[in-house]
Formats: structure tokens, sequence, C-alpha cells
């Protein structure tokens, strides 16, 4: 097998579930920038989450020119964090669908194999719940593609995937460090920064739909002020269910991370104390 | 009653719990709402209905298990505001992540809710029970979710819905005019339009609306920069504080290193009683190590690197070959019967997913190669269990033991059994069932 596991650092799967829940009528989708090890273990340390130009269903395909600028980004994150970093996958969701992988999505992940063996997919399912037990569910799994036994379709594979706790980018190799004791639990600028690109992306969708209706000139002025309306409808709408609560995460974040770094102060005084009355 | 949460603060709570070996808990903030809704039928004239509506805002994690409670289950009021501060009155309920367990209100849960209902005076207090759940080789991973609100006698169940962008499709904007040949419409709408409308042609509205979503849009960014900033001082501290405790590991080691010398010293002849001192100190290090380190989840140490993937791959390879979508790479475990997640390492039940595809089972021990979790976190618990730390206090000690017998109860049953245990389960997580009928979709 080319890959044997995939570790999803836990901010990279944050933004992910970020975007997977900022809608539930259709699919989103994303890249994985990471790097694979000797173990031929896959490590995502973000994401880039990307615009989907085809938004009928199940149809996640990515273009040509999408994975040049990914790759551009990739190697702009190589650069901050030092690290050897590249496309090593994509992910993308599946609301109120099954998480396993359609015959499409199969296909899809086959023809990225075949420029690099070492690509793997993601899908997030969420926005299931069972009636009965009211008990709603989100679930997400990695998979691989393989040809088939009979004829050429191409069948499923599945790897394992583990999200791991973050620490920041530099130190990387978790394992190996003796003295860690306890997990970082920060998020890493470059998730961050992916974090909100969404309301951006969304934003800049709707300006290039609406310029497209904008251009066509025999509409008469009552429509025209529809399809000002509907733009300034789906923007407020935009910035109801993603900038806001953006927004509002943001603010709570930092005001934990105020509260942590006060704690953690009195307790470094306390220590330093202590080591000195040795 | 109806509840909500924002996409953000789940995925939050996902986080939180990722980074965290054991269980995670924590207060969720918010408010409750009453809205009337209006239905008019034909039996009446109108009818309102009362609707509770909880909103989530935002969540309060616990940086560790027992912070606000203890193994009895008592809850103690000073640590509860400790931990709460001024978002006391905000709290509306309280969440708790779990792996591999029902989603029922464990005992202790039950019983810290009803104080929790008291202290915080919200009769109507929900429960946000989070379990996860993954396919023996790790491949797929599910997280359930269930409301409760334990006060109630029925309907304890509420759903949980996430509030988000819903249909972004661009169908709602016209492509075309109703074709209208009057001429008085015609002049009536541009005429009386043109308000709509600035110089250049584009509605006014446009422009508004751009400039609060742009105004918007640069204090995310903003405020996105002074979070990271936070993480980075956060990080930075946090290593300090690490460093710190080290050295002081360091120095205690030392010094019992030379009141031990001083002791020889002061006996020159070697006496079985002096080397029984010498234990203790040694012991009571190590458990004084194991006090000292934060309680909040560990690295694994230098000495215990979890195994690399080439090992667990050499076990499994076997069902992870591509023709074989056999029943044991994606059979489901066996769903234990106990509640809560004990920090050490049980008989997890990765442990029997390697056993069916080696074909033997071998008994639950301490010593199966690999813990998965579905995070890759539990080799801190093999490290814990290594270094003699026993007494840490992340588990429900109680809850553990039945959880042991369990699971050592199945691996006993032959593999068949386990295979039909595993597939009794509701199939949400079975490939098989769900890719046919996936596949007649497409």
């Amino acid at each position: 097998m080319a890959v044997s596991a995939v570790h999803l650092e836990s901010d990279a799967f944050l933004v992910c579930m970020n975007h997977a829940l900022s809608t539930e009528k259709e699919e989103v989708m994303g890249l994985c920038i990471g790097e694979v090890d000797t173990n031929r273990i896959v490590h995502i340390h973000s994401v880039i989450i990307l615009r989907r130009s085809d938004k009928r269903k199940d149809r996640v395909e990515i273009s040509p020119e999408q994975l040049s600028s990914a790759a551009t980004e990739a190697e702009r994150l190589a650069e901050m964090t030092g690290r050897p970093m590249r496309v090593v996958g994509w992910y993308h969701s599946h609301p109120h669908i099954t998480v396993w992988p359609s015959h499409v999505d199969v296909r899809t992940q086959a023809m990225y194999q075949m420029m690099d063996q070492g690509f793997v997919g993601l899908i997030f399912s969420c926005f299931i719940e069972d009636k009965n037990t009211k008990t709603g569910r989100v679930l997400y799994t990695c998979f691989q593609s393989v040809q088939a036994q009979k004829g050429s379709e191409y069948e499923r594979i599945e790897i394992p995937i583990h999200v791991v706790p973050h620490e920041a980018i530099e130190m990387y190799e978790r394992i190996e460090i003796p003295i860690h004791v306890v997990p970082h639990e920060a998020i890493g600028k470059v998730c961050l920064e992916s974090a909100v690109e969404l309301p951006r992306i969304l934003c800049q969708e709707e300006q290039d739909t609406y310029r497209k209706i904008h251009s066509l000139t025999h509409l008469d002025p009552i429509t025209k002020i529809h399809n000002g309306s509907v733009f300034t409808k789906n923007l407020c709408s935009q910035m109801s269910a993603v900038s806001g609560p953006l927004l509002q995460w943001l603010e709570d974040r930092l005001e934990q991370n105020k509260q942590s770094i006060i704690e953690l102060q009195l307790e470094k005084e306390r220590l330093t104390q202590e080591l000195a009355t040795m | 009653m109806a509840a909500s949460i924002s996409g953000y603060t789940f995925s939050s709570v996902c986080y939180h719990s990722a980074n965290s070996n054991s269980d995670h808990e924590g207060f969720l903030l918010g408010e409750v709402r009453q809205e009337e809704t209006i239905s008019i039928s034909d039996t009446q004239i109108s009818s309102a209905e009362l609707l509770q509506v909880v909103e989530v805002h935002n969540h309060e994690p616990c940086a560790q298990l027992f912070s606000f409670y203890n193994y009895a289950g008592l809850v103690n009021e000073e640590n509860l505001n400790k931990i709460l501060k001024e978002r006391r009155k905000n709290v509306i309920g309280w969440y708790r992540f779990r792996r591999n367990t029902q989603q029922q209100m464990s005992f202790r849960e039950q019983i810290i809710h009803k104080q929790l209902t008291q202290l915080l005076g919200v009769p109507d207090l929900v429960f946000l029970l989070f379990s996860f759940i993954s396919t023996a080789n790790n491949s797929t991973h599910a997280l359930e979710y269930v409301l409760f609100r334990p006060s109630r006698r029925y309907n304890q169940r509420v759903t949980l819905s996430i509030p988000n962008l819903g249909n972004t499709s661009q169908q709602e904007y016209k492509v075309s005019s109703v074709p209208n040949t009057s001429l008085n419409y015609a002049k009536v709408i541009k005429e009386h339009g043109a308000e709509f409308f600035d110089k250049d042609g584009v509605m006014k509205d446009i422009r508004t609306i751009f400039q609060v979503y742009s105004a918007l849009q640069d204090k995310v960014q903003a405020v996105c920069g002074e979070v990271e900033q936070s993480e980075r001082v956060k990080e930075k501290v946090q290593q300090e504080v690490n460093k710190l405790k080290q050295q002081i590991a360091l120095r205690k080691q030392k010094n019992a290193e030379e009141e031990r010398r001083i002791l020889e010293a002061q006996n020159p002849e070697p006496l079985p009683t002096p080397e029984e001192n010498t234990e203790p100190p040694e012991t009571s290090l190590l458990s004084l190590v194991a006090f000292n380190t934060p309680s909040t989840p560990e690295r694994p140490g230098p000495s215990a690197n979890p195994p690399a993937y080439a090992d667990l791959l050499s076990l499994q390879d076997n069902s992870l070959l591509p023709s074989s979508s056999s029943p044991t790479s994606a059979a489901l475990l066996p769903r234990p019967q106990a509640v809560g997640s004990p920090g050490h390492p049980s008989p997890n039940p990765m442990g029997l997913g390697l056993g069916l595809s080696v074909g033997s089972s071998p008994a639950p021990s301490p010593s199966t190669p690999y813990l998965g979790n579905g995070d890759g976190s539990s080799s801190d618990s093999l490290d814990r269990q290594a270094a003699g730390q026993e007494d840490e206090d992340e588990d429900e000690d109680e809850d553990s033991s039945e959880y042991e017998n369990l699971v050592s109860e199945v691996a006993q049953l032959p593999p068949v059994t386990i295979n039909v245990l595993a597939q009794g389960r509701p199939a949400s997580l079975s490939p098989d069932g769900d890719a046919s009928a996936r596949g007649s979709q497409t």
C-alpha cells in the first residue's frame, strides 16, 4: 500500500469540521496540505478551502487551476513553517448522506492517485440524525482507490485515520520529543488563516454570480431590484450564519487564551519560587 | 423543545475532545428562550404554542476531569465557581465526551446533573453527550451526540440542530424578466424604481451591504490575528512551565540521590535494611513526578514511543488487502455496556480487532501493540501504566472494572460470535450495506 495511515492534526481537523458544518444543502470541499514520512504515514497539517465551480450534487472535482494555486499555497506554507509541505489529499463533505464515497468519488480519487499514489481522500458526513433516538452524528473516513478485481471498476480501500492532538508546527515529530509532557492545545497560524477564508470565499462566489447576472442588460428594473435583493439576502445569510459565529468563536477563544495565560503565569511564578528554595 | 448550537462551537468541542486522551467535559453557555408559534387551523382561529428554544452560544471546557466533583460525584461549589467565574449565570447545560460508550447518562453523571441544577438554579439544565466510536481498522470514525434534559420524565432527548448557510445555490437570481408589453408598466417601474439605483446603474443596497460585509470581514481578520498571537504566547508560557517542572523534578532526584549517598556513607556495612529504605524514595519520586505533572493528557515519554505503523501493519496487512472488503476489517467494535473511559489501557476493542484478523484472540492485556482510540492518543495511557501511575485522576474507576470484565468476556467468544455481535449493532458504520445503497443512487 502506498499509504499506511493518516495523521490529521487537530487544528486542521477543526477547520474541516467548521467547513463541513457551514452548509447542509451542498457538498463542500478542500485540499489537505502536509507531508508523508518514511513510514508512509501522511501528516496533514492544514487544509485549503476550495470554491466549488460546479455545485451540482456529488460533483466534487477540482480544477487544474485550483490544484495549481493550492500547490503555490503549499509552497508558501512550506516557507513559513520550514517544513516540506505539499498537497497530500482532498476532503469533501456529505451532508445528510452516508460517509462512504460514491462511485464518482472513488473514480475521482483514482484519477488523483494516478498523479500521486500517496494522495488520500477524506469525507466528512454531517447533519445526520436518527429521528428515533434523537441522536445526531458526524462521521469521517479516509480512503484511497484501487483497481477492482472485476472489470475496470474501482474499489475503495480503507486507510486508518487518526486525529492527533495538535502542537505547533515546529514540534511536528511529537513522538520523538522526549521532554514534552503536555500536549499543546494551541491552534496553528495556518489553520486560523484557513478558517477565516471561508466567509471571503462565499462572498467571492456570490459576487461572481451577481456580476454575471448584472451584465444581462435586457432585464427590467423590477427584475434588477429583485436580483439585487437576492444578493443582499444571500450576503446577509452568510454574515449571520458564518461570519458572525466565526467572529464569536474567535472572541471566545481569545478570552479563553487570555485566562489560560494568566493561570500559566501564576503557575510559572510558583514553580520559579519552588525551584529557588531547593 | 428545540436546541441549537453553532457549527463553530460544535467543532470547538470536537477539537478539545480530540486533544484529550481521556473523557472531556465542560459547560454550555447560552440562553433559553420562549418562542411563540402561532398557527391557524380549521378548528380554531389561532392557537399559540410556546416552544422552548435552547441556544448554545459557546462552551467552557474543563481542563481536567474531576475538577468540580469527586469520585463520589459530589459537586464542590467552590471549584465550580473557580471554573465558571462570572459566566456562571450563562450556564444552560454541560457536556461530556466519551469514547466507545453507550448513549446514556451514567449514574455519576446523573447525580452530578441533579446537583448542578440545584446549585446553578437552572431547573431545565441540559446535558450534551458526545460519544466517539471507530471501526476496527481506524479508517472511519463516528461522533454521536445527544442532548438530554434529565429533569423531564418524558421526551428527555432533544434534537440539536446546527444552523448553517443552508442553500447557497444562486438559483434565486432571475435571468429573464417576465415579458410585459405594457408601456405604463415600463414607465412606472422605471420612474419610481430609479430610487434604488445610483448613477452607475448599480443598486445602492448592493454597495451598502457589501460595506457591511467588508467591515465584518476586516474585524474577523483582526481578531484572528489577536487569537494567533495569544496562541503563540500561551504555547511559550506552557513551554516555560514544563521546563521549570522538569528542572524541579531533576533537582528532587539529585537531592534524593545525595541523601542516599549520605546514608550509605553513614552506614558503611551494606545491610539489607538500607536497600529497603532506598526503594521507597525512588518509587515515591516516581509518584511525585506523576502527580507534579499536570493532569492534562500527557505526551509519550522518551522511552515509550508508540510502535511504528510498520509493526501495526504486519498484523493488519491481511485484513487490509484491496480485494477483501472482509467483514472483519470493517466490522464495528462490539459495543461495551459499561460507561466511561478509563485512562489506563483497558483491553481496548482494538485488541480484539487485531485478534480477529490474525486468527487468534489474544487475551486482552496492556501489551497489545496499539491501543487505537481512533485518535492516535492512547499511547499515553500505556506509558502511564508502565510508569506505575495507576492513581491518575482521570478515570471513573468503578466503571472501568465493569468495562474490563465485559471485554474479557467477549474476547473468550469465538471470532464468529464477535462478528455477529459486531454486525448486530445498528449498521451505521457498516460500509457494505450503505455502499450498495449508495451505488444504486448513482
